[in-house]
């Protein structure tokens, strides 16, 4: 397994969009200062800014898409250049190939995530938005590792789409609608999409300014609602796989 | 254990209502070249990937290195190079750097594996040029290289001609001869071009919408072709006469007012030259003559010929 991940790391040489990708990090720690700059504000609440720069829109909808992208990126080329049967032929195990591209997903996203606090931080503390602590530091470091983890396997059908298509049109695609149904059905039931799953573990305690749910969020089932989708992702993945 | 690598017995594939291979026994001896000869869509890649469990069995039996296969056999990949089909790699990376992969994943402990592998099939180590940038003969020559990367004992080359200029095919066609010659490998290699079999290839399996119509060495092959002696006369009904008369001979076929094959081969020509004009029947020609592999593979195959 270990192989297998170290040799992802090895195709993705030259490649330059996984790296461009990673700006998006900054995207909403960038508008957050905007936003304060703005409105000239400074002495701000560390959670009010951290809740635009890395607690809202980049944990359900950039960074989904982003790791939507770079599922496509990763399964492409075996895929479009027929390289299956020669990696089958080493041997390399099926499912071992699928967790080798999950654990990229997962480095990538928890990644993602530390930049954007790294982003979120600068563009708040440097300007004097925010008065730095530490403790508003650590809250937004755990909140962030939450989110990369979580997200990862929250989008683990979308690798599985990914791994069972030829082109990148479809996962893309699958993934665009993956990200914003996570927003429709998170009104109807917090338990359907790994992704509202998602939010409603990050958001557990309330503790998110502006952010809140009626209820005490369901803990067991949001973990139950991801570790379905994951196994089910997995299984089809697996059958999918086996097919080529 | 048997002398075969590779043997497979009744081993059959049907996709649907469709028999893409049919009841076939095929014999892989070791330290031969064995070419597998038919047209496009004649079930050659669909064996290959069955003795690799790429493509499921509907029945019959592979069995490799004595083993008998069922699904992927990891054992034996190790004992395998192989190219199925036109080999993929990483565009993104170069040729060298697209084997450190492969040599990674096999865990290849020769520390200049991927340099050796290169330099056997004539292409640069550690060069900067990507694999995207490679011409159709570097990358046929790269997936030779990563098939030999570990060191196999048997090579299994789905139509690695292909694509090629006839320069690259006969480099590639020396290159092959060179493994098994210098290296011992036993190599299985499947193509549609028929002369390219005839002048590599030990042993020969002629294969037809999906049915293994003959398999023989081709030494053997080349003694049962066709060898017969050509006869131009200028009264052939007469000469028929004394053929048989004289001479006890039956195996023959006219071809036309003019024309008589004689099969027997080892008829005094001499003998029938003066008997012939002894009887007032001139002799226009005679010769020895051999049914091309060609001519060979129309016959068994009822049908056209191939490229």
């Amino acid at each position: 397994m270990l192989k297998l991940v170290e040799t992802e790391f090895l195709k993705l040489r030259r490649r330059k969009l996984p790296w461009v990708m990673l700006l998006a990090a900054f995207v909403m720690p960038f508008f957050a200062f905007l936003f304060y700059s703005y409105l000239g504000k400074k002495g701000v609440d560390p959670l009010l800014f951290y809740k635009m720069s890395a607690l809202g829109f980049t944990m359900f909808i950039i960074l989904p898409v982003i790791l939507g992208v770079l599922s496509t990126i990763l399964m492409y080329d075996e895929n479009q250049y027929d390289m299956l049967k020669q990696l089958w032929i080493v041997p390399v195990s099926k499912l071992g190939y699928f967790f080798s591209k999950f654990f990229m997903i997962l480095l990538y996203s928890v990644g993602f995530m530390l930049l954007t606090a790294v982003g979120s931080i600068a563009f708040s503390v440097l300007p004097g938005i925010v008065a730095f602590s530490w403790g508003s530091a650590f809250y937004l470091l755990q909140k962030c590792l939450e989110i990369g983890v979580l997200c990862a396997f929250g989008l683990l059908p979308i690798l599985a789409v990914a791994a069972s298509q030829k082109g990148y049109i479809l996962p893309v695609c699958a993934t665009l609608v993956y990200a914003f149904l996570s927003f429709f059905l998170m009104s109807f039931n917090l338990y359907l999409h790994p992704l509202s799953s998602m939010a409603a573990i990050v958001m557990r305690n309330n503790d998110i300014p502006g952010l809140a749910f009626t209820g005490a969020p369901n803990l067991p089932l949001a973990f139950l609602c991801i570790d379905v989708w994951g196994v089910v992702s997995v299984w089809v993945a697996d059958l999918a796989l086996k097919r080529k | 254990m048997s002398d075969f690598l590779i043997e497979t017995k009744q081993l059959t594939k049907i996709y649907g209502e469709q028999t893409a291979v049919n009841a076939v026994n095929l014999h892989v001896k070791k330290g031969r070249i064995y070419g597998l000869l038919g047209r496009n869509g004649a079930g050659k890649t669909t064996i290959m990937k069955m003795i690799f469990g790429l493509a499921s069995i509907t029945s019959g039996q592979v069995e490799v290195f004595g083993k008998n296969i069922k699904g992927r056999q990891k054992s034996v990949y190790p004992r395998i190079g192989a190219i199925i089909e036109t080999p993929g790699f990483y565009p993104n990376l170069t040729g060298t750097e697209n084997l450190e992969i492969f040599a990674k994943l096999r865990g290849t402990a020769a520390p200049d594996a991927v340099k050796n592998a290169l330099t056997v099939v004539g292409l640069p180590y550690k060069d900067k040029k990507l694999f995207s940038k490679y011409s159709l003969g570097m990358k046929q020559r790269l997936g030779i290289a990563n098939a030999i990367l570990h060191d196999p004992e048997l090579l299994i080359l789905d139509e690695p001609t292909n694509g090629l200029d006839p320069i690259g095919i006969a480099e590639m066609r020396e290159f092959i001869q060179k493994l098994s010659a210098e290296r011992g490998k036993t190599i299985l290699i499947s193509s549609h071009i028929l002369s390219e079999i005839a002048l590599l290839a030990d042993d020969i399996g002629i294969i037809d919408h999906g049915v293994l119509l003959e398999e023989s060495s081709m030494e053997e092959l080349k003694q049962k072709n066709g060898r017969y002696i050509q006869l131009r006369v200028s009264d052939v009904p007469k000469a028929t006469l004394i053929l048989e008369q004289r001479f006890g001979l039956a195996g023959y076929s006219v071809q036309d007012d003019e024309t008589l094959r004689l099969y027997d081969t080892s008829l005094d020509m001499a003998a029938v030259n003066k008997a012939l004009v002894l009887q007032e029947v001139s002799v226009l020609s005679s010769q020895l003559c051999n049914d091309t592999l060609e001519d060979y593979f129309k016959k068994i195959t009822g049908g056209e010929g191939i490229a």
